[in-house]
């Protein structure tokens, strides 16, 4: 039974607000094993659902499954440690919302039928506004406001789309489930005009939801506030959740020959967001949001990749991968550092290097990793989307791409480089012994990227295949 | 063909309720206006199915219960809590919100004559008034600062979209329903919550005060 996935986080995080907070925490953890290892079990033996017009693995959603399965268990690993020394008064509802959300993202990736992606994703939205809201100071709240209300007008955006996917085979006299897969099918008897107005509210909703710019503006904050582990998970794999709807709804769009139109859009949103983030980056004073504003940037690239299709869509579902790997590394990483130095601020950091060196060795090789530095995969994801753009004959957006990176590049290395080598400043909190678990879960991450760059397990590469196969991708 | 007349004589009425909504700043009135929307929205599906089920009557009639009353109940708890009578944070003007209004209702008139959805499942307003609820929704989230009414504006755009999309899922029509239910319930809740903490906070509920992170 598929749906047993979504069901075990969703039972233990209902548990989870009952139990004490030790017993809370071990839970947690073991919950993380359990879905690591039914995630594990799609890949050897693929499990039918009991409500197969409703859910179902497609090469996509099991990627991005297995990408939150292990995220969630190294978190939850990093979690248990960090709520040692963070303020979280109300720790059982962190703990148990975080497994809420665990459940909702699951619920996204294994979701085939149209309108229960869209209940999924909102549902993600609902419980992970608590996590944001967790310290409770004006910060935490303007930063939920704006999450919830943003995210839910976005959101309602794409249940519009929803309908007039209905719409579009209502007027092509198509009488099919409203899923992904059988409307993929059938894509060509569509009708083209509300496929076309379907797609473009599906993508301002979940493109909303996904951080695209101009609706990118409660990322960073919501991103910012948040305790490091949910901050890890929002930016992790919470975009990618909003990914998958907009990566479905495309893939409908190249079926029904209307690839050009959806690509365009993708590609023109996708620069928007790369350049809105480069733009703010640069003057950036506080480093979660730097990292915020990296996701967007993230995010960007991922929506152009799949854009050009072709070769570029199998770099953007690459970059999709490791940024979930690298950026968590850095978001965990980011709160090593404000518990060593007290602060969020770039300028207050310094020379952590000698202060923090297990954490600056993360946190610089999470930088040269998302910068694109090779071997780590964001090199190879990147590289294949310019090919690609080549390749499709776009120069001038391969321009203003590979500008946007140099510009994200510079703004980034430099204040990485302050923080890690510059001086530090003076009065700064006593020094705190880097334990292993705080690190480890970082190292982990970074080496599971790089190795999926040296050595990729053949049914992972079919996969990879698979999923780009249907924007024309692949060599 | 009487029904669908009822219908539409019950939209026109919703098309009233939105140009009011633009030119009051009582919250006891956006409250019941919202609940009209909700309670015709809900009983929308008695007038253009030909056929009801037993499951299908008692599902539309828990909808207008949640509709008509949990979601209002809640809201009008929290106004009540608060003791805020009017709402007079605003971006746009009255007289202009209601001006915009007007055109709106006129536009979306012409743009569901320009696409054929005039005589939509029979009804002839039904789109333009799912579009005139859907603009109008997102219209006073920009020109509204207080919180309430900009949770009281976001029910109304999700009015507009289960108006028009009750009747085109047939056959997801539950799950369509169940899943706007949903939002809209744990949405309201949730913004219930953080609208006592923005009291609490900033002593009244004008968004404007919500700037702390602005780059």
């Amino acid at each position: 039974m598929l749906e047993i996935i979504f069901l075990v986080p969703f039972l233990s995080g209902l548990a989870v607000f009952f139990l004490p907070k030790t017993a809370g925490r071990v839970w947690m953890v073991l919950t993380g094993i359990i879905h690591l290892l039914l995630t594990a079990r799609l890949w050897i033996n693929p499990q039918a659902a009991m409500f197969g017009d409703y859910f179902r693995v497609c090469p996509e959603g099991l990627l991005s499954l297995s990408v939150i399965s292990l995220l969630f268990l190294l978190i939850s690993i990093y979690t248990t440690e960090y709520l040692n020394h963070s303020h979280i008064r109300h720790e059982n509802i962190f703990n148990g919302s975080l497994l809420l959300f665990l459940s909702t993202m699951t619920l996204v990736t294994l979701s085939d039928h149209i309108m229960v992606m869209w209940i999924a994703i909102e549902a993600t939205t609902l419980t992970s506004a608590p996590l944001i809201f967790i310290h409770g100071t004006p910060r935490a709240l303007e930063a939920t406001w704006k999450y919830l209300l943003i995210c839910s007008v976005g959101i309602a955006m794409a249940l519009l789309g929803s309908v007039l996917m209905t719409l579009a085979m209502d007027v092509g006299h198509v009488d099919i489930p409203v899923s992904f897969s059988a409307l993929t099918g059938v894509a060509a008897q569509l009708d083209p005009v509300w496929l076309k107005a379907a797609f473009v509210f599906i993508f301002v909703g979940y493109g909303t939801k996904m951080g695209l710019a101009p609706m990118h503006t409660w990322l960073p904050d919501a991103h910012s506030e948040a305790p490091s582990p949910a901050s890890t998970m929002l930016s992790g794999v919470l975009l990618n959740c909003a990914y998958l709807g907009i990566f479905k709804t495309n893939k409908i769009m190249v079926a029904a020959g209307l690839g050009s139109f959806s690509g365009m859009i993708l590609m023109g949103f996708g620069l928007m967001s790369m350049l809105a983030a480069a733009t703010f980056i640069i003057r950036q004073t506080e480093y979660k949001r730097m990292l915020a504003y990296s996701s967007i940037e993230n995010m960007g690239i991922i929506a152009f990749g799949t854009g050009v299709g072709g070769i570029g869509a199998y770099g953007a579902i690459l970059c999709l991968i490791h940024h979930s790997l690298i950026k968590s590394s850095l978001f965990l990483t980011s709160g090593n550092i404000n518990a060593g130095y007290n602060t969020w601020l770039i300028d207050r950091v310094g020379n952590l290097a000698g202060r923090m060196p297990k954490t600056c060795t993360a946190f610089f090789s999470g930088f040269a990793a998302l910068a694109g530095f090779p071997p780590f995969g964001m090199f190879i994801g990147e590289l294949l989307i310019i090919v690609g753009v080549f390749r499709a004959g776009h120069y001038p957006m391969a321009a203003v791409f590979i500008l946007s990176l140099c510009i994200i590049f510079a703004g980034f290395s430099n204040q990485i480089i302050k923080m890690s080598f510059g001086d530090a400043p003076e009065n700064l909190p006593n020094e705190i012994s880097e334990k292993a678990i705080t690190v480890c879960p970082q190292y982990a991450l970074l080496l599971t990227s790089l190795v999926l760059c040296v050595w990729m397990p053949d049914i992972f590469y079919q996969t990879i295949m698979d999923a780009a196969k249907a924007m024309g991708g692949g060599f | 063909m009487d029904m669908i007349y009822s219908m539409d004589i019950l939209l026109s009425f919703v098309l009233l309720s939105v140009l009011f909504s633009f030119s009051t700043s009582r919250l006891v009135v956006m409250i019941r206006i919202v609940v009209l929307q909700g309670v015709v929205v809900s009983v929308a599906p008695f007038f253009l199915e030909d056929s009801m089920t037993a499951g299908t009557l008692v599902f539309t009639l828990s909808i207008l219960t949640i509709r008509g009353i949990v979601i209002p109940w809640s809201i009008y708890a929290v106004v009540q809590k608060m003791g805020i009578k009017r709402a007079l944070e605003i971006n746009v003007g009255y007289h202009a919100s209601l001006f915009f209004c007007l055109l709106l209702i006129v536009g979306a008139q012409m743009l569901s004559l320009k696409f054929n959805m005039m005589d939509f499942r029979g009804s002839t307003l039904m789109v333009s008034t799912a579009i005139t609820l859907i603009m109008g929704g997102l219209f006073l989230l920009m020109a509204r600062r207080n919180a309430i009414v900009m949770v009281l504006a976001y029910m109304m755009m999700e009015n507009g979209i289960s108006l028009l999309g009750a009747p085109l899922s047939a056959g997801a029509h539950t799950i369509v329903e169940f899943g706007i239910l949903l939002d809209v319930l744990a949405g309201v809740m949730i913004m219930g919550i953080m609208l006592q903490s923005i009291q609490q906070k900033y002593v009244n509920l004008d968004t404007a005060q919500l700037r702390k992170l602005k780059e």
